[in-house]
């Protein structure tokens, strides 16, 4: 359905002068209906009271016939008597002939003693209909009133009051309409600074008249997106210049060397040594390019999990055994124990090149002689899959870095150790991309737990 | 042995040029995708190693093209893109092995003596070099007629290496077919290192001639001979 092109204050004043017209319109009937049956009862309570005068004045005559001693009022008085057989014993002139309503019988039921009708002259009245003993005869009384003049006070109300409504639906529109400007005018101000906020000018914010009303939250919402935005681009800035660094390592390293063995000639056994010093780097500058794809790809969403159950202590053993060697060469102790039945419902390889990843640091930082544990368990609902190394530990202000791109706790570490400096970072992805997390626990000279929190049904949302 | 190789950038086909000669075989190369095409739809050659990044037509268009014309020659592609839609578009062309680039020359070699192998089977029983004998029925390794014990995982790298005499193999290809590790950025490099030291020091430290060598930059061969033998 194509929508009204209207703008958000039009659509607000247009609302609001809607709903103040169906207020005001119900209010209207309702205060009417209720005014006409106030004034209705009234007009009954001084219809009984003249029913009773009128009955005073009756008086039977001696030959039979009934008069009615009304003095000047007789030109006003509509009044009818009815014999308790049905039959109309006197009826006042001023009626001229016609009857107010149809004929009556004493203690007929049909009859409501009070009501509206009209004559045919067109004349609405208001009747009261009650038997009345006149001597020794039983006779029935109806007396009527005019409602001309009640009707036309009401009309006039009524109209008064039609008349009136489009004046104040015009006035809550213009009122509305300024209204709704003035409190979305901030809205205006907000888009104009959103607008002029770019790459360059990240650090900006929006400014908050009120952060507590709804725009204010608007606002603050938009904000914190701007703070999350500035924050990737940050990361994005120091990791193409850390990346721009470890690539400009080995290539340094080649030239260097390439251009030292063209200066100084050589046999071809220290030609050979140069060729295989520069092919090292070679090596160096393909796995870095290569973890940088997955971890580009991985940015992307570009790796679909290939989903199936991973049996967790089977997989972390594996991992184990593929660096066993590594922690051997080192007289490092390996355990690994744990819940053999626990499964978790994720991508088998990508699970493993992270515990590798995790395993391989243990061994790295664990000293000779150290020792490595790794358990399998459960924890709050989770899968999880600990792995404590017996390293110096990791001061705290390195503790939430260790997983971004390069990080190296000891920057003095050579690039022969500490590996591209990636493994880490593509083994939190990997987690993450299972709705999981790597926690991090250090203790003082006792070395460092890490510990990969996977949710069991392995429905979790990836957590970016 | 005719090998054709369609491959634009000049060094890169240059160096595969002169290297794939030196192993003796009869190398075109072409530079361009047409030219390629041209090449080998009017001249027999019994392998090509076909680039997949090609100015005007694709290496994959190429392929596809020389398939519907039924030629039935293995095609090794090179292409840069590592992923498995890559791979599977390439194999579904009508390639018979890819390599991902930058790849160790030692490891094109590798394949394209398989490609060439292909379909021919060979039942060897035991591997030998010099005084080093593995007995693959038995699982039995000896040097100088002296028993030596190896792990499992040490019999694998050597029978590899055995198999690969006189040539270098390079930690790659001894990561994907001794380790079966298809994942480039699992950290094997040191394991492998590891594991050839331990090799070394069973098979050679007591005997001469030194049988397992390291070609720095390249990875490792076995050879009798005592000079760094050709990559």
């Amino acid at each position: 359905m194509a929508r009204f092109r209207t703008t958000l204050r039009t659509r607000l004043t247009l609302l609001y002068v809607s709903l103040v017209c169906v207020v005001l319109v119900s209010y209207a009937a309702a205060t009417s209906i209720f005014l006409w049956q106030g004034l209705l009862r009234e007009m009954d309570l001084s219809l009984d009271r003249d029913l009773e005068t009128v009955e005073n004045l009756v008086a039977i005559m001696p030959d039979g016939s009934i008069a009615v001693n009304t003095g000047d009022q007789e030109d006003v008085l509509l009044l009818e008597i009815w014999s308790a057989s049905g039959a109309l014993i006197y009826q006042s002139g001023e009626l001229k002939g016609q009857l107010l309503g149809a004929p009556v019988k004493k203690d007929d039921p049909s009859h409501p003693a009070n009501r509206s009708i009209r004559l045919a002259n067109k004349m609405w009245v208001r009747i009261m209909t009650r038997p009345h003993k006149l001597g020794n005869q039983s006779v029935v009384v109806r007396l009527g009133v005019s409602e001309s003049t009640l009707r036309e006070q009401f009309d006039q109300m009524v109209e008064a009051l039609a008349l009136g409504l489009p004046i104040a639906l015009l006035l809550v529109g213009v009122t509305g309409y300024f209204v709704a400007r003035r409190a979305l005018r901030p809205l205006g101000s907000m888009a104009r600074r959103a607008r002029q906020i770019n790459a360059e000018h990240l650090n900006e914010r929006l400014v908050l008249e009120n952060p507590e009303d709804e725009l204010g939250h608007l606002g603050t919402a938009f904000n914190e997106t701007l703070a999350r935005l500035e924050r990737s681009f940050e990361q994005l800035k120091q990791f193409t210049a850390d990346a721009s660094h470890e690539l400009r390592t080995p290539l340094t390293a080649m030239r260097s060397v390439g251009e030292v063995a063209l200066q100084n000639g050589g046999d071809l056994r220290y030609h050979h040594d140069v060729i295989g010093s520069m092919l090292e780097e070679v090596n160096r500058l393909t796995h870095l390019v290569d973890n940088l794809m997955i971890l580009a790809r991985a940015d992307s969403g570009r790796i679909p999990l290939q989903r199936g159950e991973v049996g967790l202590l089977e997989l972390a053993t594996e991992s184990a055994v593929l660096l066993e060697v590594l922690a051997e060469e080192k007289k490092q102790s390996v355990e690994i124990e744990g819940d053999k039945s626990l499964t978790v419902i994720g991508d088998r390889l990508i699970l493993r090149q992270a515990l590798v990843a995790i395993i391989h640091n243990a061994v790295k930082y664990s000293p000779p002689e150290g020792s490595i544990r790794v358990r399998v368990g459960t924890g709050n609902g989770d899968a999880l899959v600990e792995i404590h190394d017996s390293g110096p530990g990791i001061p705290p202000e390195h503790r939430a870095k260790v997983f971004e791109r390069f990080y190296r706790v000891d920057k003095a570490r050579t690039r022969d150790e500490g590996g591209s400096g990636l493994g880490l970072s593509i083994a939190d992805w990997g987690v993450r991309a299972h709705g999981g997390q790597i926690e991090l626990e250090c203790k003082e000279q006792s070395g460092c737990t890490f510990r990969v929190r996977l949710p069991r049904n392995g429905s979790g949302n990836p957590r970016s | 042995m005719k090998i054709l190789i369609v491959e634009d950038e000049p060094k890169v086909g240059n160096a595969l040029s002169e290297g794939l000669q030196a192993s003796g075989y009869e190398v075109t190369l072409a530079q361009r995708g047409e030219d390629g095409f041209f090449l080998a739809s009017s001249r027999s050659f019994d392998l090509i190693v076909l680039d997949v990044m090609l100015p005007g037509r694709s290496g994959i268009e190429v392929l596809k093209t020389l398939r519907k014309q039924g030629l039935q020659v293995p095609v090794l592609l090179l292409t840069a893109k590592d992923s498995i839609e890559d791979r599977v578009l390439g194999l579904d062309a009508g390639a018979d092995d890819y390599l991902v680039k930058p790849f160790a020359f030692p490891e094109l070699r590798a394949r394209l003596r398989a490609l060439l192998r292909r379909g021919k089977t060979e039942t060897i029983v035991s591997l030998k070099l010099g005084t080093l004998e593995m007995d693959l029925t038995t699982r039995l390794v000896t040097r100088d007629a002296r028993p030596i014990e190896l792990t499992v995982r040490e019999f694998e790298l050597l029978e590899f290496l055995l198999r690969n005499k006189g040539r270098v193999v390079s930690r790659e290809m001894l990561a994907r077919d001794v380790w079966k590790e298809n994942n480039r950025a699992t950290p094997l490099d040191n394991v492998i290192d590891v594991h050839i030291a331990r090799l070394r020091r069973k098979v050679d430290d007591e005997f001469e001639p030194k049988l397992v060598r390291t070609v720095r930059g390249v990875g490792f061969m076995l050879s009798e001979d005592e000079r760094n033998g050709k990559v």
